[in-house]
């Protein structure tokens, strides 16, 4: 490096001599920034503190209300789920039995209409229970009632389907003493 | 040492990666002189360079998460603004190197001496460079590139870049000893 090119190096700050618009570029500039947002920008330069606390009153809010909404979304979106999935369980197990009941050729008549009976009344009140639930969602004891309806429904069914097996049971015992 | 260089305003950096707008103010702040003056140096016109600082700062914060601290902040915002400078002068078809081929270019001992070594006048002279030799002089002067860099930055040679230098250098001198 010669001295020309020495000089020149050392005195490299005297060739900044322009002196730009800051404020003018900047607003350009953070125009650019928020192209996506269609609203007037104030320059926020002018007032930086004012723009720091609104922005952090906003996000406060915006974070808190959306917490809270998605918060009980979430939970009465999981009853529902939760209610829906333990009301097909339990239809499906119940329609299944009432279908071996009434296909059973064992059963007299008699057993038969008395436990059909017994089953269009559990019916209504599970129609009761879904109507309240319907009204009041959340409401727990109104969940246990419709599980314990169920319940009793298959309580009833085993029990028949107890007795039919146990006669069944004696019958084929004596057919296979020889 | 080195590393400390590196992470110059980290803080103001990282806060401005996520889009914080007072962050990147103050980055602008800092820097805006300088890039506006390199960018000045090579395009001469006041509203060009305006475009070009503008553009340069929006595409700096919009691809901040692209900076990892491999270079300074300033040198690595210094490169947009350069690329960006060189590419508007290319587009508008202004020579940002000499129109001559030099690949065989011969560097010759510069015998001219500099009569007086004085800055206003080699800023004179700079600005009365043709525009082909002026980006070289001030890459390689000013900007304190080397001649790797250089051509990467015009897309020549190296050896190009050193010869052309040499010859753009000569020019200037004589030049300068015109100016008096």
């Amino acid at each position: 490096m010669d001295n020309f090119e020495k000089y020149i190096k050392e005195n490299k700050l005297l060739f900044d001599e322009h002196k730009p618009d800051k404020a003018k570029l900047w607003q350009h500039i953070d125009i650019e920034l928020n192209a996506t947002s269609k609203e007037k920008i104030v320059p926020f330069w002018r007032s930086p503190m004012i723009k720091i606390a609104a922005t952090i009153i906003i996000l406060i809010g915006v974070f808190s209300l959306t917490t809270i909404f998605t918060a009980s979304n979430e939970s009465s979106n999981f009853a529902n789920q939760e209610l829906s999935d333990i009301d097909t369980y339990y239809k499906g197990l119940v329609s299944f039995q009432v279908e071996l009941v009434k296909n059973n050729a064992k059963l007299s008549l008699e057993d038969k209409e008395e436990f059909l009976s017994f089953m269009k009344e559990l019916d209504k009140e599970h129609l009761l229970l879904k109507e309240e639930m319907t009204a009041n969602l959340n409401n727990e004891y109104i969940l246990e009632a419709i599980v314990q309806n169920y319940k009793k429904r298959i309580e009833l069914i085993e029990n028949l389907l107890e007795q039919i097996k146990d006669s069944k049971k004696s019958d084929d015992n004596e057919g296979y003493i020889l | 040492m080195k590393t400390n260089i590196l992470y110059t305003h980290k803080d103001l950096i990282e806060k401005s990666k996520s889009g914080d707008r007072n962050s990147q103010y103050k980055l602008y702040e800092l820097y805006i002189d300088a890039m506006y003056n390199v960018s000045m140096r090579i395009l001469g016109v006041r509203e060009d360079a305006e475009d070009i600082i503008q553009d340069s700062f929006v595409d700096a914060f919009k691809n901040l998460t692209s900076f990892r601290y491999e270079s300074t902040f300033g040198s690595w915002l210094k490169r947009i603004v350069i690329n960006k400078s060189i590419n508007f002068l290319k587009l508008k078809k202004i020579p940002v190197t000499p129109l001559e081929q030099h690949e065989y270019y011969i560097s010759e001992e510069i015998d001219e001496p500099v009569k007086t070594m004085d800055i206003p006048k080699i800023k004179k002279g700079i600005a009365q460079l043709p525009d082909g030799y002026k980006q070289i002089i001030n890459l390689y002067l000013i900007e304190g590139y080397d001649h790797i860099e250089i051509s990467e930055i015009l897309e020549i040679s190296s050896s190009t870049s050193k010869s052309q230098y040499h010859r753009a250098k000569k020019k200037l001198i004589q030049i300068i000893n015109t100016l008096e």
